[in-house]
This record gives C-alpha cells, structure tokens and sequence, in this order.
C-alpha cells in the first residue's frame, strides 16, 4: 500500500536530512506519500547540514544549496515512472502534514515504529551475549561502529532477530515494508550521525533471514508491496543499465553550468533558458554527461529451482530489480535467496495487466541441490571473499533432526536400507559405498605428503548383479559426480585435454571426467572396457589426486580429488570358479591396489533370491507401486546427512581403535605372505592399512562420531574382507570356495553363530574342567538343548561352534571329542 | 437463439457481466471473489454440458480463425506445450459507483488508477498451448464436423451472412495469405525498430504459427495448478480475443522495460497469437477424439469382434506375419500405467528386425498408414546420422525469450512413435548426435524426457509407443521386444472401411482405459514360473519378467478382460518360446 504519512517529514531534525535518500526503496513514485513529501519539500527549503559530498547509492543532492529549486531527490526510479502516466492520483496531497502520525491507511503510528526500531537498535543483543554482559552495546550498535570503520554503506539486519525482539514490529515490517523500511533508515541514520556526525555516506538497512519464505509459485496479489523472501535460481541478468540521478547542464552561449538538476519521476526538468540572470539565452543548455550522475540498476530474473516445481509444470520466473551494490552480485546459475518487496505496475499493452518484480533488499546466495562439495580443507581459502557468499547452511531444525537420526542404535543399517532401496540384498556393498559418500579424512602433513580421503570402490560381478544401477544411484547422490563409461571414454576425456579455440588459434585446457568430479565421486561403467592407455592414466589420480598435464606447452597439475567408483565384469564376462580371483577381475595390481575396496558381486542360483524378484515384479505390476513402503530416508534427508556429516565431522582415531587396526594389519600381512601364495592373492600393503583408516572414519562419520572407536575398525576389517569374500577364499590356491558362497551366511545368521558359540563357550566353561576329561559333541548338544534358546541347533551348527573357540584356543577338538584346555 | 437471457456463443462476456452485476448486488464486496468464481462458470457449464452445446461452439483452428469473431465463445484442442507462469490483472473496479469485472478479458474498458481502493488485482495463469503434435487427421476432423453443425444448427441464414461479411472484412483488412500474415507483422518491427534486433527480438526460433497448427495463448482463471499439467491434452472453452489491430509494435521498448515486461506479449504478439480467456477446460482421453460418441461400455463380444478383425488386418499388412501381429496388438495397447523406482510399468516398445530397406519400403509406409489411422497422435521418425546430428529432440528452455523451445520428443501423453532405422547409414555422430541418442535411449528405457533448463536438466515423464524398424537389434533405442519380422507375403492394402475403422479405435481406447488385476492364485502360478524359469536359465532378470507381465496384462486385456487368466498367461509363454525361437 501507498503511505501518506510521510514518515520522516516531522524529524526531519538536522540529523536525518533526507530520510528517504537512504532507503532503497523509497524510490518509488507509485507511492503518492513520496511524490506529497517531495512536493513539499521544494516549496519548503529545508535546513541541511550534511556533508556536501553525499555518496549515497540513492540519495543525491545534499551537495546542492537549499536554494536549488529541485530539492527533491530521486533515487532510482521504477518502471511505472518511466514516461508512463501517473499510476496514482495525488490524492495524498490533501492530507495534512502536521502530526502526520500513521501510516496511510492503518492504524501504524510512525512514532511508534520509530521507538520500536530505535529500541531494537539499541539494545538488542544476541542470546549468549544476554546475560553477564549486560552493559555491553547491543549487536546492531557493534554492528553500526563496524559499518563506520569499514565506511560501510548498509547495516545488515536479521528479520529473525527483528522478529525476537520485536513480534510486532516484524509484523509491521513485511506488511509495511516501503514505510517501515524508510523510518528504519531514518532511525539508522539518527544513530550514525550521533556517533559520527561527520560520516559522510548514507548507510542503509538490509533485511534479511524472514521467518518464512514464500515460493515463487504461491506469490500472489495479496502479497503486493509486502515483503518477501524467495529462493531460485539466476537465469538471466540483464546489463547494467546506468540510470541519471542527476544532470548538470552547460549553457552553450554563455558557459555556464547549472546546479544540478534531480531526477524527478523518472524525468530530467531540461532548464529551457539559462539561469544566469545576465545570459538567460532561450534554449540553450546542454546536457553535461561528464558531470551527470549515474547509478547503476539491473534486472535479474530469478527461476524457480528445480525441487519445486510440481509434477508437469515448468518453472516459474519472476524479474528482481537490483539496485546499486547488488548489481552483479549474482550470476546466471547462482542459486540465492533474496529478501526483496513484490510489487506490481501496469504493462503498456493493456491496462488492466500487472507485470510484478521483487525490489531486491538483499540478496543471499545458496546451494541445495547436491551434496555441498566443500571439504573441510577448503573452508578457509574460500571464507570471506565476498559478503554474499555464504556457505551451504542448514538451519537449526534440520541439524536437530540430522542428529536425532545419528543417535539411532541402528543408523548404520537404516542407510544402508536407504541407499537404493530398490536394489534387495548386495548390504555389503551399500555399505562399502555408504563409506565411499562419506569418506574418510584427508590429511596434509607438514612436510607436503597428503593422504586422501577419498575412498576407491570396485565392483567386479556377473552380468545382471545391477551393479550399473548401484552406480547410477551413487552418481545421483554424489556432489559433482560424473558418470562415465569405460568404452567411451579416452583417456584424455578422463583426464584433461589440450584443445585449439578455433576463433583465437590459442589453445586451451578442457578438463576431463576426473577433474570435473573433483571433490565428488566419479563413476565408471565398464571399467574393464577401458583401453589400457586410459586405465593407467588412473593411476595417478587415484592416489596422488591430481592430473598431471605436459603437452602443447601447457604443463600443469590439476586438482582431481575425486574418489572413483568404477565396475568391471569379470574376465570372459561370468566369474570363472576355477581361476583366482585376481585371474579373474584381470587388472593390473598397481591398479587394484589402489581401490580401497574391491567387491566380488557373485549371481548365486538362490531360490529365495529369484521368488524374492519374482514377487517384487508381480506386485509392480499388478499393484500400486506407491503402496509398498520401506522403512527408509528420502534421498534428500539422506543428502542432507551425507553433507553435513562431512562438512561438520572429523573423527579422530581412538587409541583403542589404533590399536585394532596394527593388529588387525599384522595379521593381513600374514595371511598374504602364506607361502606360495603370493601371486595369487590380493596381499595387504601399506594402502590397505590407509583404506582400513579411510573406512573407520567413514564409519565413525556415519554415527557423527568425531571419534573412531574399535568397533568401527572392526567392520573395517570385516568390510575389506567381505569385499573380497575373502572369508571364502582358498589361499593356497586363490580360489573361491563357491560352496561358501553359494550357501552364504547371512548377517543375522551370523548373529545366530555368534550366540551359540557364546552359549557352548559358557557351557564348557561350566561342564569341563580345564585339561579335564574330554566331552563329546552330541552331549554337549544335548546340554544345549536344555536352554530354551537353543532348542532348534544341530550337531553340525554346534560342530562349527566349536571349532571357533577351538581356533581361539579354548578348547581342543579331536573328531567328535572336546577337551577344555 | 439459446439460453433466456444472453447468447452465450456470440456474447459469453455478456453473460459474465450479468452474473457479477448479479453476485455483486448480493455480495456488494468484489473482494470476497478474489480467486474464485461467482457462478459464471456454473452458468457455462450447465449450458455446455447439462444442455448439451458444447457441439455448437465452433473449435478454433487455422482455418476458422479467420471468421470466428473476437469476444465470442471458442473452444480449442490442445496440448500445453509451455506455462508462461501468472499474470495479475485488474479483476474488478469501481466505475462510478457500480463494480466492474474485467475476467475474462484482455483490455480494461475503463482503466483505473493504480493501487486506488477501487480495484481488485486478480490473477490468471498463461499456458501455450500447440495442437497436439501427430494429430491424425481422422482425429481432426471432428473440428470440421463440429463447425459446420455449428453454422447449420445454430445459425440462421441472416447470421450466416453476416459471419460471411466478417470474414470478407477480415479479409480486406488483411489481404495477405497464410505465409505472409505470419511474417509481416515481425518483417515490419524489424524495419520499424532495428535495435529491436538484441535479445528480444522477434525471429528467434519460434514454433511456427502457421495456419495448420494455430497455437493459442490459453489464460487460465481460478483453478488449482496440479490440474493442468505440461504436455497434458485439453478442450478449453472461452472467450476469443484475437486483435489483429491492437497495435503491438510499439516502439517505445528500452532495455529497462524490456528485460522487466513480461515476454509474453512481445514474443507473442496477440495479432498472431490469439488468446483465449478459459471458462472451462477439461482433460482429453481417447474417447474425444473419436468421431461419434461411441458406447463406453465395453461390451464383450464387440471387443471380441474388433479384437479378431483387427488382428487379421495386421496379420494381413504384415504380411502374414502372425506372430508379429500378435505382437504389434499388444504394442498398440501399452501404456505407462506405473512408476516405481525408474522402471515404467506397462511400456510395451517393440523393435522388428530383420527389415532392410527394401522391406521397410514395402512394409514402413502401410504400418505408418495403419498406425496413424487407428492412434490420435502419432509421427514418423527416419533415422539418419544427419537427422540425428541436426535435430532437436529434447525442448530447450530460451531465456532469451523466456520460452520452452519444443523439441520433436515433447509429446502428449500416449503418442505413438516409429523410428525408422533402415535408412541409417555409418557416419559420424557430432555431441548434438551423441545427445540425441541418449535422450532416445532414455526415452526407450525409462519412458522420461530431459528437458533443458540450461542450468539444469529436468526430467519429464513420458508415455510415448515405440516401434523400432531396424535391420538388426537396435542400439539407440533399446526395445522391450525384439521381434525377427518374417513375412510370406507381400502384404494386403485393402480399403478399410471408415466404421470399421472407427471400430478399431474405439477398441484400442477402450481396452488401453481398462483397469486391470490379478488373482492371488494367478499370481502365485506366475511367481512359480518366474521362479522355475530363472531357476533354469540364469540370465533372466528383472527385464524378462517384467516384459512378461506387461504382456500377459495386455493379452487379457486385449480380450476385453480385467483379471489375468492361465489360459492368457500360457499364451504369453507361448509367444515368447515362438519370438525365442525366430531370434536363434
């Protein structure tokens, strides 16, 4: 709504000279209160004491003697000014200036507001700064000083910190954001000028943070001329269009300059004769550009972002008005968060139609549409650039709710559930790649060795074990992943190629999948299709994490902190039983060595699998899809965790955990130097100790733990080994015992075994005698089966038992005979 | 002529002055219709549906644009190909003492000032809307239909003449044929405004409007947005406004305004564009589009009947290939009927190998006639390197004009596509190639269009039937059914009668609109089989079973049933062991 009130007129004490010079938005003429006040103001000379030399982005003429006819300062003026007749008539005239206490057409006192925003001003003061600090200056007067030490131009407010200290004032404020805003800026500048009478430009408020957002789709005409807050993202920008605030003309038969003359409603007033009582030639001023002032305005149009935009709809796009500062501050692409006010004005095709913008106050930038790519490591260098550039922020509920679900016992299992839930059994490998999004922490030692973090998967399998849809799955969630196929890919594609630029002849370096997926995840298809050529230009990918360039006389090393996720079949496409797995997956060790982990994805003819599927399909197609809901996070929650737990947690190892980890190492070691072996396994090396490392911490991350405990180098272990089926492997001869596998055990049998294991250890303990008598095994079956718990367990199940604690030690099996020692 | 007081053909705007002077009185506050209706639309739909007249109002189209009279009730056939977001307007304001409406119109009568009291801003949303892209001409020609029953019906010979005068008027105006009437208006802004030539100006890639595919700029009141969705088929009816003398070429457009005004009115300017001011819309299934309102009741031996006959006519076009035939029945009955994790439930894409060029040429045209004649929308593609490298599949948004491009592959839903690849020879594929060839794969596989927003990409669904012609299997658009075509004769181009005709469509429309479930028991029966099938050959997977499914669904349903039955699903194993057999 327009506002008659002219807020400021009756302050309009020698410290606030113009009040609606300092608002950005004040330079409306659709509102008839400021066309009343600037009337006014020329037929009324006003006393200004402000410095000569104002700076202001919108206020103008302060330099200019009070005997300027033109007092009226116009700042930018909107498109409804633009040589369009008056939209509105002056009706405001009429009203009294005297006591002009409220605001047009409410019941708003301008006093009252001014005392609100001085007192908000004044003394509001942070959460924690509450308290023992009393007697220290409230944020925004710290606030203030700060923007005169810097010579600032504005003073961001927080609209939430408005809204805490004061409900109504808030309410005031997105209602009645034109009046509001210039009282704000009166008030702001009563302030300045107590401190710093001589502070020569004008400072403005900057709102901010509104308590809620609106989508650029619900924007509607009940939300005209109120405030709002959207988010979308920079489609277009227009150029910058220079605006004349004000002009200075030259007489060209005299010389004379006249005084500045000041935009009005979006006019110049052309002096027709010269002023100069002595010259007053008809017709003979000249505008002076040199002289003129110009501001700088843009158009931007923002679109909405893709997540909200509805099933069959296109996005919607709305034009921002940028003033001054905020030209450029964005650019196409750039997703942002703007405060601004949603105005309409007429369009010339026909009256009756409105075209709307949103006035931009501020404007924020954002990024949530993948995982934030920040790494810790690069926090620092990127900081404090730019004001607008601010990080990818979760707001307070959203970490309150990330870290609800961290506490839950089982979060490790529930991701893995979540990650795609289409895909039924391969838990092991959703857990591997669970690791993989969040990695581990990369290290940069003083010395200029740096470890990464990032953590290397392959999938090796047969032929329709949806390993292509994990990876699609994977790149879908993964900042900046690239997806692409082995066959297709050369190796300067993956890498960085020199190309000429056909228009200027110069050549130039176009960066390649690994370097484009740098700090996210690259995903290879057809790994094994790869020509060797492009396979070894991994290498140094992989564990350096740069590419190295020297052609063309360009030499260069490019960033390419990427962890590779690729997935290859075996060789002659199905896993060959009789050949060792390395035989098999028939890559180059330099090359295995440098994944972290390594999955066997074996097709086992398995009866539940296959009825299983066939259920699955049945039910898509002749139920609804929709009904069969899993117990599992939405993608986005899942994005949302997987970024603020590598942005936020950095586990550190335990001592416990340190330890786990050197023995459990020893013991890889061992077992790959079994003699005769050592071709034909995949043996531990120094990069194995690095991956365990890299997984705990992943793991630790998954529970947002910043400490890495022995149970997460446990599943390590047991991840690296299951990877492998190691626990199936034959090490003598490095094959696969596929009866283990086909016949698999599953984590709740495992669980199973576990139990009876304890059982049978707890029953030995009590039955036998250390180096007493020996036992044999159908008695000591028979003892179990009192126990309720185990009224099911068979001889062969126990057997198995059995040799577990045998393998600790604990007792001694001889044939069907135990013996305690 | 109808209705008691107002003629709602020649005069709707009359009758929504009326209803809000009406509802005014009672209300007296015009803010309480803010986003809503005040019973005009009840008026209308009672007149078109409850007494039946929607036959009467003409159907705009490049032909009887010329005639049809601005301010007058249309309706329009099409799909919305682009939304140009909302637009707000002045829906009410105080002329004098007394209310005024100005829905359902584009110029205010009596502008008002801005942001007085007096005034309402409403809001209205603008969608383009093309005719459907394919339309059979069988499909078409109720418009014809329609406007001649229309102009014998409804008019009398006195009206009848004075339309004739309108149109010989409009002709005087605009004594320029179809090509010219397009271009000049943009051939004279170029001259008039050469600056006009940066980024707005007018002959950037538009959809061509010529005569044949009149689009029409559709301004939507009052209805939620989930309603109307991109791509969807629709019947608007409402007020016509089409100014060709409105003058659009005003030159007085700099870069601030520019960039600010909305696009819609230079880069559509409304004496090409027209507008039409919706009342009611509703969503078009098969059913519209068929020739006269068929019985909807499916009735079983007529399904039966339709069933035979028109398997024997694809049997005889294919050359006496049975087996194919069987196939291409199933093909023609498929549709996206579900989603669930990536996997479209119900495509039924069918690729015939085995055609080389010269079988195609026998056989391509007569199934491309056949299809068109028995689908509402369907196209043929002939792939070709060149075509592949040139073509824009995929719709592009234009910032500069704030516009959806089209693309060939932006497509109502349940279009019917066949790609010709017979005629594609070896060459290389430029990156425009190598993306079009995704997008086709994309399409084949998962039945979803990228669309490109620039910044980003944005899938859209798709329901579109693929048939595939090809020599071998085909690479670029990866089928569910790869089918050896092997016909014995040449095959038959018998006249099919028009009824008959008529008949088949009725048949497909029905039977693709069919719910359909299965039993319990029947399901267990499948599951076993899937199960003893994979236990068997290890290399099905989850795309063999869910083909399998898909077309025991679509056998059933092709006998009019809604429940699958043993007996169709042995014909579902029986068809594949005959397809398995050609492939070895």
């Amino acid at each position: 709504m327009a506002s008659d009130s002219s807020p400021g007129r009756n302050n309009n004490g020698p410290s606030s000279p113009d009040e609606f010079a300092s608002s950005p938005i004040g330079n409306t003429y659709s509102s008839p209160a400021t066309r009343t006040r600037r009337r006014r103001r020329s037929t009324t000379p006003l006393p200004y004491n402000t410095p000569p030399t104002n700076q202001s982005r919108f206020a103008t003429s302060e330099s200019t003697p009070t005997t300027t006819p033109h007092r009226t300062r116009h700042h930018v003026s909107t498109p409804s000014s633009d040589g369009g007749p008056p939209l509105s008539s002056d009706a405001g005239d009429d009203i009294d200036e005297a006591t002009p206490t409220f605001v047009w057409g409410t019941n708003i006192s301008v006093q009252d507001v001014k005392a609100a925003i001085q007192m908000f001003l004044k003394h509001f003061r942070d959460g924690q700064s509450q308290g023992s600090e009393i007697y220290e200056e409230g944020k925004y007067m710290k606030g203030i000083h700060k923007v005169l030490e810097m010579e600032g131009e504005w003073l961001d407010v927080d609209a939430r910190d408005v809204f805490d200290y004061d409900v109504e004032l808030y309410g005031k404020m997105v209602r009645y954001p034109l009046e509001v805003l210039a009282i704000f800026d009166i008030v702001l500048m009563d302030i300045v000028s107590l401190i710093q009478p001589l502070f020569e430009k004008h400072v403005q408020v900057r709102i901010f943070n509104l308590k809620s957002s609106t989508t650029m789709r619900s924007l509607n005409p009940s939300d005209i001329e109120k405030m709002v807050s959207l988010k979308g993202m920079i489609i277009r920008c227009s150029s910058i269009i220079p605006e004349i605030r004000e002009a200075v003309f030259k007489c060209t038969v005299c010389g004379y300059f006249s005084d500045p003359v000041v935009v009005d409603r979006g006019r110049i007033g052309e002096p027709t004769s010269c002023l100069k009582q002595e010259c007053l030639a008809k017709n003979s001023m000249s505008l002076v550009h040199n002289r003129c002032r110009f501001a700088d305005k843009q158009i931007v149009r923002l679109q909405e972002t893709p997540d909200e935009i509805p099933d069959g709809g296109t996005p919607h796009t709305v034009s921002l008005l940028m003033h001054d500062k905020l030209v450029d501050a964005g650019k196409p692409g750039d997703r942002i968060e703007v405060t601004g006010i949603f105005r309409a004005m007429s369009v010339r095709v026909g009256p009756t139609q409105r075209t709307t913008y949103v006035d931009c106050l501020h404007i924020k930038k954002t990024d949530k549409s993948r995982m934030s790519a920040e790494d810790p490591m690069e926090l620092d260098n990127c900081n404090g650039s730019r004001r607008i550039e601010e990080d990818f922020q979760f707001d307070e509920a959203k970490i309150q709710q990330l870290k609800e679900l961290s506490k839950q016992p089982d979060i490790y299992d529930r991701l893995t559930r979540s990650l795609a839930p289409n895909i039924w059994e391969l838990d092991d490998v959703k857990r591997g790649l669970l690791c993989q999004l969040f990695g581990g922490n990369a290290l940069k030692l003083v010395s200029g060795a740096s470890f990464r973090g990032d953590i290397n998967i392959l999938l090796v399998g047969d032929p329709g074990t949806s390993k292509s849809q994990l990876l699609q799955y994977i790149h879908k969630l993964s900042p900046r992943g690239i997806y692409t196929s082995g066959r297709g890919s050369s190796a300067v594609g993956l890498t960085a190629y020199v190309s000429k630029d056909p228009e200027t002849g110069e050549t130039v370096l176009e960066s390649g999948a690994l370097v484009l997926s740098d700090r996210g995840i690259c995903c290879i298809d057809e790994f094994d299709k790869m020509s060797e050529n492009a396979r070894s230009m991994l290498h140094e990918v992989m564990e350096q994490q740069t590419v190295s360039i020297a052609k063309a006389g360009i030499i260069a090393s490019l960033n390419a902190r990427t962890s590779v996720l690729a997935c290859a079949n075996p060789i002659g496409s199905r896993y060959n039983p009789r050949l060792s797995v390395i035989d098999n997956i028939h890559l180059p060790p330099t090359l295995l060595s440098r994944f972290d982990l390594i999955y066997l994805i074996l097709d086992k003819a398995d009866e539940q699998t296959d009825r299983h599927l066939a259920k699955h399909i049945v039910s898509l197609h002749f139920e609804n899809p929709e009904s069969t809901v899993h117990d599992v996070l939405d993608i986005a929650t899942l994005t949302a965790y997987v970024s603020y737990a590598r942005k936020h947690i950095h586990p550190q190892l335990s001592d416990e955990a340190a330890e786990e980890l050197t023995r459990g190492y020893v013991e890889m070691r061992r077992r790959g130097n079994f003699p005769g072996s050592s071709k034909k396994v995949i043996t531990a090396t120094p990069r194995q100790m690095e991956s365990l490392i890299r997984l705990s911490e992943a793991l630790a991350r998954i529970r947002f733990s910043e400490l890495v405990e022995k149970h997460d180098v446990t599943e390590a272990f047991r991840l690296l080994e299951v990877a492998m089926q190691q626990s199936a492997t034959d090490h003598s001869t490095g094959t696969i015992d596929m009866d283990l596998i086909t016949t698999g055990v599953s984590a709740s049998e495992r669980m199973r075994r576990e139990n009876l294991a304890s059982a049978a250890r707890n029953l030995i303990t009590e039955k036998m005698q250390l180096e007493g008598p020996s036992m044999r095994l159908p008695e000591l079956l028979d003892e179990l089966k009192k126990q309720s718990s185990f009224a099911e367990v068979h001889l062969h199940d126990l057997k198995n038992a059995v040799a577990e604690l045998a393998s600790e030690g604990f007792v001694v099996l001889h044939g069907d005979s135990v013996r305690r020692v | 002529m109808v209705g008691p007081m107002y003629d709602f053909l020649a005069n709707p705007l009359g009758a929504v002055r009326s209803t809000f002077d009406k509802a005014i009185g009672s209300e007296s506050d015009p803010s309480s219709f803010d986003g809503k209706d005040w019973g005009a639309v009840d008026l209308f739909r009672h007149f078109l549906f409850d007494q039946a007249r929607l036959s009467q109002v003409p159907i705009l189209n490049g032909a009887t644009i010329n005639w049809i009279k601005p301010n007058t009730l249309v309706r329009f056939r099409g799909m919305i190909q682009d939304m140009l977001g909302n637009e707000l307007y002045v829906g009410a304001y105080k002329d004098g003492s007394a209310w005024r409406t100005n829905k359902f119109m584009d110029i205010s009568q009596c502008p008002v000032e801005f942001n007085s009291p007096d005034m309402r801003l409403w809001e209205r949303r603008l969608l383009y809307c093309v005719p459907v892209p394919g339309l059979s001409s069988w499909a078409e020609s109720i418009s014809e239909v329609a406007v001649n029953m229309c102009m014998d019906s409804t008019s009398e010979q006195r009206d009848k003449r004075r339309r004739m005068d309108i149109e010989v008027v409009d002709h005087n105006d605009f004594p320029v044929s179809g090509d010219e009437f397009e271009y000049s208006p943009s051939a004279k802004r170029m001259k008039e405004d050469p600056k006009n030539e940066g980024p707005c100006s007018s002959h950037v890639i538009l959809p061509d409007v010529d005569r044949d595919s009149l689009p029409c700029l559709v301004k939507i009141y009052d209805s939620p947005e989930s309603e109307l969705k991109l791509n969807d088929v629709f019947e608007f009816v409402g007020v016509l406004t089409f100014d060709s003398e409105l003058p659009s070429e005003k030159v007085d457009q700099d870069e601030f305004s520019n960039g600010l005004c909305d696009d819609v009115s230079v880069n559509l300017p409304p004496n090409k564009v027209p507008r039409l001011h919706c009342v009611i819309h509703r969503k078009l299934t098969g059913y519209d589009f068929l020739q006269n309102s068929p019985p909807t009741e499916p009735k079983p031996h007529l399904v039966k009947e339709a069933r035979e006959a028109l398997l024997r006519h694809l049997t005889s076009i294919l050359g006496n290939d049975g087996v194919a035939a069987h196939f291409m029945l199933l093909h023609l009955l498929s549709r996206v009927h579900a989603r669930a994790d990536n996997v479209a439930v119900g495509k039924l894409s069918l690729n015939l190998t085995c055609i080389s060029k010269e079988i195609a040429s026998v056989f391509g045209t007569k199934l491309n006639i056949v299809i068109k004649n028995l689908l509402p929308f369907t196209k043929c593609i002939p792939l070709t390197v060149e075509y592949l490298n040139t073509v824009f599949l995929a719709p592009k948004k234009d910032y500069q004009i704030n516009r959806l491009i089209p693309g060939v592959l932006q497509l109502a839903e349940g279009s019917h596509l066949i790609f010709d690849e017979t005629c594609l020879e070896t060459g290389t594929l430029d990156s425009v190639g190598i993306e079009n060839t995704r997008l086709l794969k994309a399409l084949a596989e998962l039945q979803k269009v990228e669309y490109d927003f620039q910044y980003y990409k944005m899938e859209m669904m798709a329901d579109v039937q693929i048939l595939v012609l090809s020599e071998g299997k085909s690479n670029i658009l990866p089928a569910d059914i790869i089918m050896p075509f092997q016909p014995s004769s040449s095959g038959s181009s018998d006249a099919v009668p028009a009824e008959v005709l008529e008949a088949w469509r009725w048949y497909l429309a029905t039977v693709r609109s069919m719910p359909h479930t299965i039993e319990s028991d029947m399901q267990k029966v499948v599951e076993n089989d899937l199960v003893t099938a994979r236990q068997a050959d290890r290399s099905l997977g989850s795309q063999d079973f869910s083909r399998w499914l898909t077309m025991g669904r679509l056998i059933s349903a092709s006998f009019g049933e809604t429940s699958l039955s043993l007996e169709h699903w042995q014909m579902v194993k029986e068809l594949e062991r005959l397809r398995i057999d050609r492939l070895k």
